[in-house]
């Protein structure tokens, strides 16, 4: 049998690596629903889901609307803690036959196999994301990486069929070397794709946060060591168990700033509700920090001061809009506050993809814009900073406006139009900025809903599927 | 809940499983891994991976294999972390699929 070739770290990166130790953590995980239905789970929990809800589940395993086999159900106690107290938090975590009744949508609206030239690769923008973990501590119902999650074959660009894999260090190391190699010969940009140096790396998954700090650490040494400027972490461990940003994990990150001074991190952490974050008293309010604020779980804070206190690190949250979960502009607002009061941007909300087995948890896209917008009214300038996006094959775009002046003569048109920008395509940025705007429809979760109103196509978001605008057909 | 390797390990000892662990919980004996269910993120990798078939979620454990739960347990606080591949025992061929092969489990700590 062959080994496979590992990655061999450099000098420099094994002295910083001597030095990681790993935590222990107690996130006391339950995975799956069995316990809950053996009332094997601890005694405080047994009412957590109720008889009928797990008949209503459990009746459907093994046909096509399994809800187990869809997504796997796991919860940690520090999450299920907060859920005792929130409806919001519970629509988000506890699995339900609603999530299966509507199987319409596509496969992969965002085609991500076509940007995946290595295993575990996502190369967008001047952005690689990289798969590093296959599981989360909890698990999110409405999350669309299924299909690394549930170990879902998927069909590949050049026709197999296949799970997604976990990114390889030695792969992608070589994967980046050789690209910013080509970039550099070629005066700042690819030959072919005309994309310039890869300079930051998304750690995405799944959660890298599961992984152990040695783990993490190979990978931060080995992406520091191979030129990448700016190192991403998607994580939601700070809502799942926040404990894991214990000292031993802050000890490995001020070791490797002090071997690579100039590499920056970058949190980008994941909060849908203020309740994953806050503390309530016994009548489900929120408690007035006498200091500033909102009290938070004493956990979550210190894990984020800890963050805060060092300036090579940033802090993101971004947040789809979710029904049920956080469609409600004033939880919205006081998730934007509670944020950037506490050192974390408030990046990009995004409007949930259309795939198969999410239509339980979509928002229209002009609600989302609503309730976004009326969240942020209130709100000082810099806590607004985020706006909401929805992601195009042709890149990320954002919806920008939604009007309720009527626009005559087109359809939809009577309530108004929406105005997309598309914030940059996938490869480089020569459309920046430009806009579509269509004729209203309430309903549209997707582009596809405003396919029959196009009115301006500058972005080319539908021209690109040959889809023309309204004064086009109305000249022909 | 946990993952949990059972006797079909036993002699064979294939460390596909350690792997594809992205927590390193699997502890090492002469001839047989165990599973840390402390560690253990229930990310379900190493069942695809072990080609003895040998690891289960504990949730799914079949009723003649329970007593694999509390000996993974135990054995994984005595046995040190294997953190890489290696090749796997000489015989696993011949000895994967071979019944009562808890017999031919070798306690004792490997020598470092």
């Amino acid at each position: 049998m062959a080994l496979k070739e590992r990655y061999t770290p450099s000098k420099k990166e094994t002295q910083f690596l001597d030095t990681v130790q790993n935590g222990k953590y107690d996130r006391d995980i339950i995975t799956g629903l069995k316990k809950f239905m053996e009332g094997t789970v601890p005694q405080d929990m047994h009412g957590f889901y109720t008889q009928d809800e797990l008949n209503a589940v459990k009746a459907l395993d093994g046909t096509t609307r399994d809800v187990q086999a869809r997504m796997p159900v796991k919860i940690t106690r520090h999450y299920f803690e907060q859920a005792k107290n929130s409806k919001a938090i519970q629509t988000l975590v506890k699995a339900s036959p609603k999530e299966t009744y509507d199987l319409d949508g596509a496969e992969d609206p965002g085609k991500q196999m076509t940007y995946s030239p290595v295993e575990g690769l996502i190369h967008k923008y001047e952005l690689g994301l990289i798969y590093v973990a296959s599981t989360c501590s909890a698990h999110c119902r409405f999350c669309y990486r299924e299909e690394l999650i549930a170990k879902k074959k998927i069909v590949r660009e050049d026709g197999t069929v296949a799970p997604k894999g976990l990114a390889q260090i030695k792969d992608i190391v070589e994967y980046i070397t050789e690209h910013n190699h080509l970039v550099d010969e070629n005066g700042g940009r690819h030959p072919e794709t005309n994309r310039e140096r890869l300079r930051e790396i998304l750690m995405s998954g799944g959660d890298p946060m599961v992984l152990g700090n040695k783990n993490i650490a190979q990978w931060l040494s080995a992406l520091a060591q191979a030129g990448i400027e700016n190192i991403r972490i998607g994580t939601k461990e700070l809502a799942f168990h926040p404990k894991r940003f214990d000292e031993t994990f802050f000890a490995m990150l001020d070791s490797f700033h002090e071997a690579y001074p100039r590499v920056n991190l970058r949190m980008m952490v994941h909060f849908n509700h203020p309740d994953e974050a806050l503390l309530k008293n016994p009548d489900g309010n929120y408690i007035t920090d006498p200091s500033g604020g909102l009290t938070w779980h004493p956990d979550t804070l210190a894990a984020v001061q800890a963050f805060g206190q060092r300036a090579w690190i940033n802090m993101d949250n971004q947040s789809p809009i979710i029904a049920g979960i956080n469609d409600d502009s004033n939880a919205l607002r006081i998730l934007q506050r509670e944020m950037k009061h506490n050192g974390i941007e408030n990046h990009y909300f995004f409007c949930g993809r259309d795939i198969v087995g999410h239509k339980a948890f979509n928002v229209p896209i002009e609600r989302a814009w609503q309730i976004l917008n009326e969240s942020q009214k209130g709100l000082s300038g810099v806590e607004a900073h985020a706006r909401l996006s929805i992601t195009h094959y042709k890149g990320k775009t954002e919806v920008a406006a939604v009007t309720n002046v009527p626009f005559p003569g087109v359809k939809g048109g009577e309530n108004g139009v929406v105005i997309f920008k598309l914030i940059r395509s996938v490869a480089d940025a020569p459309d920046r900025c430009k806009v579509t705007i269509v004729g209203r429809n309430s309903e549209a979760i997707w582009f596809s809903g405003y396919d029959d109103r196009v009115i301006m196509d500058e972005a080319e978001l539908y021209a690109m599927y040959e889809i023309p605008t309204l004064s086009a057909i109305a000249a022909e | 809940m946990t993952y949990v390797v059972t006797d079909n390990c036993i002699q064979c000892k294939y460390t596909d499983c350690v792997d594809v662990c992205p927590v390193d919980c699997f502890y090492e004996g002469p001839n047989f891994l165990v599973i840390n269910p402390d560690e253990c993120i229930d990310c379900d990798d190493c069942v695809e991976a072990c080609p003895a078939g040998a690891i289960f979620n504990e949730d799914d454990l079949p009723d003649d294999k329970i007593q694999f739960l509390q000996l993974n347990e135990e054995l994984a606080q005595v046995w040190p972390q294997i953190t890489d591949q290696k090749e796997p025992l000489p015989d696993a061929k011949k000895w994967d699929g071979v019944a009562g092969k808890l017999e031919h489990l070798i306690r004792k700590a490997l020598e470092n």
